[in-house]
């Protein structure tokens, strides 16, 4: 029956789209108009539908939703953040809430603290670091990921168990790249520890660039990162070093093939002005 | 033994095989004709070959040493140990061989020479080179990874873009005419997405790509609404659904990005 209704709801959200009229009760109207408010980013007309729904028809079955699409519409206004915030805390309580929105407000949840934090409120942290030991781990993983954006690094550091604990057990490449690029800024050396223990025999471990300018002794640009985030390095190598090695007729995806088998060999590119890039694996 | 003219200065050098042929030459013969000095180099000998044992065992606890450290674990001890009370000296000290330094002069000034030599050695063979053997930590750029991360959210953008467009073409082709039964829609594909899309919108704003943006946003809640739907769909809700798709034109627009992005990869 509750799938049915749902249904139901879809259709006419959709056939309100189309132009098609239907006959429907007034909460609910007011809940699909508002709906189709917030998926053309009105947010501010949607809103006023959706605080008339909560007003007007407090026991609608549509009441705890349009809290769920209120805080869509504050957060997307801007500048009304902690309203947004507990306007999700408050679906989340709901004891009729879905499963599938209250992931979303959690996420909501982390990036409108997030946003605070950037701000200035310092405070608003608390909402992240309290997410990090969530039973959900779509929710767990990203409180995580977006800690590890904090500037503060001690405050950062704080996501590594989490971090670890994705490149230790995820299968997901999405997930594991962005981990490992998460560790990276916050601990390379929790990263180094926990790539280590991954048993890959035979396989590359460490991809290693060098970048110098001509006549300098020090690199200007040194990079040591795990294997598995070699293809992420080169798409993300300076465009003129790119260039260079363009230049030279090297075909980068090849050679990276080349040294991952031999992993003895260095290559090293000398540019027409003077700069030396050399990339090995370790 | 002192009666002898020879610079006994030059004895470390000689045992170790340093000193200048001529050199050598006046040392070796006389050590072959005194019998104190022979003594005296036999026993120099013993005491270098012993010392070049433990060299080893220093050079390798110099190496355990986290140098940059140091300094800070060495306050932080002294501060310590500044709040401790007094206690005791216990009956047997580990430090005891020290106090054998203590009362031979000479051993300590061997031995201070060791950790200093065996210090400078390590600092050497610590400057950073490009393939040095102990360069084996993880480190890149804030820079490098900004960019890694623009890569990134470029690759996963795409990746989510093509995935919905699956997804939605997979629910609109089961509905399509001449359907035999009612289509099937993957609630768990759309809360798969919604997940991803979590990570792309802190990317997609970050790197101002308003685009990609607006249409994930609107892909976005579209999933959200199928997502709270599981099982079978009528084909004539489907169809509506296509019917607001098309109208949103939003697999065109799909495309349009797609293309966009793959020629920024």
């Amino acid at each position: 029956m509750k799938k049915f209704t749902v249904l139901i709801g879809l259709f006419f959200v959709l056939s309100a789209g189309s132009g098609l009229a239907a006959q429907t009760t007034p909460d609910e109207t007011l809940f699909r108009e508002a709906k189709l408010l917030v998926f053309d980013k009105s947010w501010e007309d949607a809103l006023i539908k959706l605080d008339d729904l909560r007003e007007n028809f407090p026991d609608s079955p549509f009441a705890g939703q349009a809290l769920f699409y209120k805080g869509e519409c504050l957060s997307g206004i801007g500048g009304r953040e902690r309203e947004a915030l507990r306007a999700y805390k408050d679906y989340i309580r709901l004891t009729d809430a879905k499963a599938s929105l209250i992931e979303e407000s959690e996420g909501s949840i982390i990036d409108l603290a997030f946003g605070l934090y950037e701000k200035g409120d310092a405070s608003a942290l608390r909402d992240i670091e309290g997410r990090l030991g969530h039973e959900n781990k779509v929710v767990r993983y990203y409180a995580a990921y977006k800690l590890s954006l904090v500037q503060d690094k001690k405050v950062a550091a704080k996501a590594a168990p989490v971090l670890m604990r994705i490149v230790e057990t995820e299968k997901d490449p999405e997930l594991l790249d962005r981990a490992r690029i998460a560790l990276l800024r916050v601990s390379p050396e929790s990263l180094k520890s926990v790539e280590d223990r991954k048993p890959t025999p035979g396989s590359p471990r460490m991809l290693k660039i060098r970048v110098w300018n001509k006549g300098q002794k020090e690199p200007a640009f040194s990079l040591n990162i795990p294997w598995a985030l070699a293809d992420l390095a080169l798409g993300a190598m300076d465009e003129e070093d790119k260039a260079a090695i363009r230049k030279k007729g090297y075909d980068l995806n090849k050679i990276m093939n080349e040294l991952a088998k031999s992993k003895e060999s260095i290559l090293r590119i000398v540019g027409d002005d003077g700069s030396i890039i050399e990339i090995w694996i370790e | 033994m002192n009666k002898c003219a020879l610079n006994r200065d030059d004895w470390a050098a000689f045992l170790s095989g340093d000193l200048e042929e001529g050199e050598r030459r006046t040392m070796a013969e006389h050590l072959e004709k005194c019998p104190d000095c022979r003594a005296a180099a036999d026993e120099m000998r013993r005491v270098l070959e012993k010392t070049e044992a433990v060299k080893a065992e220093i050079r390798q606890a110099v190496a355990s040493v986290n140098w940059e450290a140091l300094p800070a674990t060495v306050a932080d001890r002294a501060f310590a140990a500044s709040r401790k009370p007094e206690r005791a000296l216990p009956a047997a000290r580990p430090w005891g061989w020290l106090s054998a330094l203590w009362m031979k002069p000479a051993l300590a000034g061997l031995a201070a020479g060791l950790v200093v030599g065996a210090a400078t050695m390590y600092f050497v063979l610590k400057v950073p080179g490009p393939r040095s053997g102990q360069d084996t930590g993880y480190y890149a750029s804030g820079d490098f990874l900004d960019r890694a991360e623009l890569t990134m959210a470029r690759r996963n953008t795409l990746d989510y873009l093509e995935k919905s467009q699956y997804v939605l073409l997979d629910v609109f082709e089961s509905a399509g005419e001449g359907a035999a039964g009612p289509a099937v829609f993957n609630s768990e594909q759309a809360r798969d997405l919604l997940s991803r899309k979590k990570y792309l919108n802190a990317q997609l704003e970050r790197f101002q790509m308003a685009k990609a943006k607006a249409i994930c946003d609107q892909i976005e809640m579209l999933f959200l609404e199928l997502a709270q739907i599981s099982g079978d769909l009528p084909a004539a809700e489907l169809g509506r659904i296509r019917g607001f798709v098309e109208e949103r034109q939003l697999l065109l627009k799909i495309n349009l990005v797609k293309k966009e992005l793959q020629s920024e990869i």
